[in-house]
């Protein structure tokens, strides 16, 4: 795997590994556009976060992982 | 966050859970090295922790998650448009749901006549630290899983 794979999938829960990540208040303003990015259904067809918020008035998203 | 999904879907309200990476990984559920091994942590997420949104998988490399500030459990709404109108460091079903009865209320109020322009506000929002339940999921993830939070987080 790459260096950015690696990195931001770390193997170990240590301050030197996952704090980096955590950059929220550099991420994007509200009143501000959204980014958009391919994104993957569970049967593996692809999808955009796009086509998911302009389905609805408004959509909400849940970061997170099983752990 | 499921029970809110349920709540307001006939507001025309959307929601998804983004599958993001490894906060906590352990013997059980390892740092992620494949999107297969992705879909199937996912798919568990959906079968054992009974996440009944639609779950949808980032990149391996986090582009999506990344370029949102990477937190291990936030949550964002997003208004038809794309404009960002909610963004939390953390996920709150209280927060979430205070948010989502004011915004699902503005296109009604829209189609009444009124005009509405948009402001900014900033407000701190509790959350319950539910550390007992906290440390049960770190179990499930594995015994490595709790004793790095321990070390990470002595007082924790």
């Amino acid at each position: 795997m790459n260096d950015l794979l690696t990195r931001y999938n770390y193997d170990s829960f240590m301050p030197e590994k996952f704090e980096p990540w955590m950059n929220f208040e550099s991420s994007p303003k509200t009143g501000t556009s959204a980014p958009d990015f391919p994104l993957w259904n569970l049967d593996q067809s692809s999808t955009r976060l796009s086509e998911i918020w302009s389905q609805y008035d408004y959509t909400i998203v849940e970061f997170g992982s099983f752990t | 966050m499921n029970a809110i999904a349920d709540r307001y879907a006939a507001h025309n309200i959307g929601s998804i859970f983004l599958y993001t990476h490894e906060a906590h990984p352990g013997e059980n559920y390892p740092h992620l090295t494949t999107m297969e091994q992705k879909f199937r942590h996912a798919r568990d997420l959906r079968d054992v922790l009974g996440v009944t949104r639609p779950i949808l998988a980032d990149a391996l490399d986090g582009a999506c998650h990344r370029a949102y500030g990477s937190m291990p459990n936030m949550t964002w709404i997003f208004a038809r448009s794309g404009l960002i109108v909610y963004k939390s460091d953390w996920t709150d079903a209280h927060s979430v749901e205070n948010a989502i009865q004011y915004f699902a209320q503005i296109p009604q109020r829209r189609k009444a006549g009124e005009r509405l322009a948009p402001f900014h506000v900033e407000r701190l929002d509790y959350r319950n630290q539910e550390r007992e339940q906290f440390y049960k999921s770190l179990e499930r993830n594995g015994s490595k899983a709790v004793e790095e939070f321990r070390k990470a987080f002595p007082a924790g």
